[in-house]
């Protein structure tokens, strides 16, 4: 029988770096965002005194660790009009093409820009595609059907295309 | 050029990003679980012996008492303060949200706590047990304004509580009416992400 710190231990190795880039996926602010981190990790602790492993360990690692965020993000009052679906932006129109000019943190601070403007259930499903989960692993961590999320993917890999190729979306 | 744009896979970019790996022991988070479960059980405790000592202080007032009205408005405002304790007692074993609960569950608690808390506000005489404690109140403080009505000038010592009651209740109803509009659109903001989760 794994105890709880070592279920927690083993998770901090395993998934650190996962959880730290989630973070970055609900909060901009260094400070806050360190603050939600190590909520998240209390969390997972916690939660570790009742993993009974129905589902498998990293799916209850992301379930936790969005569930802490999303907390957060409800209780920071930033839940609707900053916030779109994956269809609404697809929807926006790009910005000039000009504005991509630039390097490797300037696209990662877009891609954390566009992240963060997502509401909670699109959130949690670009992030587990970005972290290279397949749809039924997503689906498992979002209570979503596999053929929903795939839809979803799709939508997000439009989205990330022209994005990347096009000019970043901007509302209005 | 869009096509020379050099970081085209999002993935690449996501996994790539510096991370910074947290420097909490396993000792620093049971210390910081410990000291969050502390801080909301004494929270609440606080406000449970507060409640008691209310209704002990009120109930040994109202057993000194000679007049029957006093004794009865000095006994409400000790079950006004027993009823405070309970709701404090009942507060601490509010539902926790499951840890591993999917999105649509998680918003169902955020939104529960909130129509609870929308609810509260809302009948606030009642669940905070206001209108037992004016009640008491009244019947405290009248029969005594009665007795002195003959006498004007003891009737001026009394101004003070009703200017002070009545600047309470000018400031309490706006800011309940703004507390109920807030909780509102917060939870039409959550039943729209819960219709739209359930939509997929």
């Amino acid at each position: 029988m794994v105890s709880q710190d070592e279920l927690y231990r083993e998770v901090a190795d395993s998934y650190g770096s996962s959880l730290d880039r989630l973070a970055r996926a609900y909060e901009a602010d260094p400070e806050a965002r360190r603050d939600l981190l190590q909520d998240i990790h209390l969390q997972l602790w916690r939660s570790f005194a009742h993993f009974d492993r129905r589902c498998s360990l990293r799916t209850w690692v992301y379930r936790v660790a969005h569930n802490v965020a999303t907390g957060h993000v409800v209780r920071q009052r930033r839940i609707r009009k900053t916030l779109a679906s994956i269809e609404e932006i697809e929807s926006m129109p790009s910005n000039d093409q000009n504005e991509l000019a630039a390097g490797q943190n300037k696209a990662l601070e877009r891609l954390s820009g566009l992240i963060q403007q997502l509401k909670p259930l699109d959130r949690q499903i670009i992030v587990s595609y970005l972290e290279g989960m397949d749809a039924n692993s997503t689906a498992e961590i979002t209570g979503l059907s596999p053929a929903n999320v795939a839809m979803k993917v799709h939508r997000i890999k439009n989205v990330l295309t022209r994005w990347f190729h096009e000019g970043a979306p901007h509302a209005g | 050029m869009p096509g020379e744009f050099p970081m085209n896979d999002p993935q690449k970019i996501w996994q790539d990003q510096p991370t910074e790996a947290i420097k909490m022991s396993l000792e620093e988070i049971r210390r910081k679980a410990h000291r969050l479960q502390t801080k909301a059980r004494l929270a609440a405790l606080a406000w449970i012996v507060m409640g008691l000592a209310i209704c002990v202080l009120f109930a040994r007032s109202s057993a000194k008492a000679h007049a029957a009205v006093e004794r009865i408005g000095w006994g409400m405002l000790s079950l006004w303060g027993l009823y405070g304790a309970y709701q404090a007692y009942k507060w601490i074993w509010t539902g926790t949200l499951a840890a591993d609960a999917t999105l649509s569950t998680s918003l169902d608690f955020y939104r529960r706590e909130l129509e609870r808390r929308h609810d509260y506000a809302r009948h606030i005489w009642r669940r905070s047990g206001l209108t037992f404690c004016f009640g008491g109140l009244a019947l405290v403080v009248l029969p005594a304004l009665i007795s002195v009505l003959g006498a004007p000038r003891l009737l001026v010592n009394a101004v003070p509580l009703f200017v002070l009651l009545a600047i309470w209740l000018a400031v309490f109803s706006p800011l309940r009416k703004r507390q109920q509009r807030r909780l509102q659109r917060e939870i039409d903001e959550l039943k729209m992400l819960e219709t739209e989760n359930r939509s997929l």
